[in-house]
Parts: structure tokens; sequence; C-alpha cells
């Protein structure tokens, strides 16, 4: 077997594990903050898929596009999860830049 | 049916649970869900344009990857309020 074959196949089995263990992450979970935490895991599986797309087909169209498509959902996986992050804390307890005003006003003389 | 459909396929039956969350549990629980079937459909159409060798199927995985992260934003700054 030819060694690119073996090291994209390993890649998959590894990307694949990370996302189906985003999901039985998320099933898992009860809390929402809990659960939180496998949205930034799953993007890793993507990438690990990706690259073991570029070990198969080299840079081709497919294996740029592919790899380009990894490391969007990389980079922009914690940008989702701080930005649900802060919605739910504002649902939950209001905005906090209000209650800062205020402390503000409160000290001033 | 090559290694890379079979991931697809059961990367598809993934998506499952996260309807079902989106489904049945309360709306910020619903948005995770949304959030990771984006990324789950991105890996699913790299997987489908390299098992088919079919380049278009990529194209459509570049267009989806940026436009489930800026729906899951917009869902997210709309949740700030009780809807």
């Amino acid at each position: 077997m030819n060694w690119r074959i073996l090291v994209a196949t390993v890649l998959l089995v590894a990307g694949g594990m990370i996302e189906l263990l985003a999901v039985v992450g998320l099933c898992a979970m009860r809390d929402l903050y809990d659960r939180m935490h496998f949205v930034g895991l799953i993007g890793y599986g993507a990438l690990l898929i990706a690259v073991a797309i570029v070990f198969r087909e080299s840079f081709s169209l497919i294996g740029d596009k592919a790899l380009l498509v990894g490391v969007v959902l990389v980079l922009t996986g914690p940008v989702l999860v701080h930005t649900t992050m802060r919605s739910m804390l504002i649902r939950a307890h209001g905005d906090w830049r209000a209650a800062i005003e205020r402390a503000r006003k409160d000290d001033s003389p | 049916m090559n290694e890379w459909l079979i991931a697809a396929t059961v990367l598809g039956f993934a998506l499952i649970p996260c309807l079902v969350l989106a489904l049945v549990s309360p709306a910020p629980h619903g948005l995770l869900g949304l959030e990771i079937a984006g990324v789950l459909v991105s890996t699913i159409l790299m997987l489908l344009s390299e098992g088919f060798h079919r380049q278009p199927f990529i194209d459509l995985a570049v267009v989806l990857a940026p436009m489930a992260l800026v729906g899951s934003l917009a869902f997210a700054r709309l949740m700030e309020r009780q809807l």
C-alpha cells in the first residue's frame, strides 16, 4: 500500500472519530456551557479530514479548497463559541455594561 | 463504495442527533446543534467531493463553511433577547 494512502486513511479515521466524539459529547452533556466545548472541538476533525484529502490528492484543486475549508472551520470555531457564550450570558443575566455604568455613577462624587 | 463515501455516510448519520437537539431542546441548545451541523455538512461535502472526484462539491463546502458561521453568529446575536 502506498504510504500516502495509509496516512490519508489514518487521518480520515482520526478526523471522523473527533467529529463523532463531538456529536456524542453534544448529546451526552446536559448543561448549555458544557455542550459549547464540543463546538470548538469539531473543527479540528474537519481539519484532519482536509489534511487527509491533501495527502491523497496532493495540492490539486480539491486538495487546496479542502485545506481552505478546514483552516476556516478551525479558525472560526473559537469565534463562534465566544460569541455564542457571550450571547447566552447576556440572555441569562442581562447586559453587564449597564451594570458597570450604574456602578460608575454610584461611585462618582 | 470507497472509504471517503463510507465516512460521509457515517457523518451523515451523525446529523440526526443534531436535528433532534434542534427540534426538541430549548432554543440555545438548538443553536449549538445548528453550529455542529454546519461543520458536519461542510465536512460531508468535502468527503463527497473526494469520494466521487467531483470538483463542484468542494465549492459548495467552501461556500457553506463561512455561510454557516454567519448564520450561527446572526442567530447567537438575536438570541441575546428573549426570543
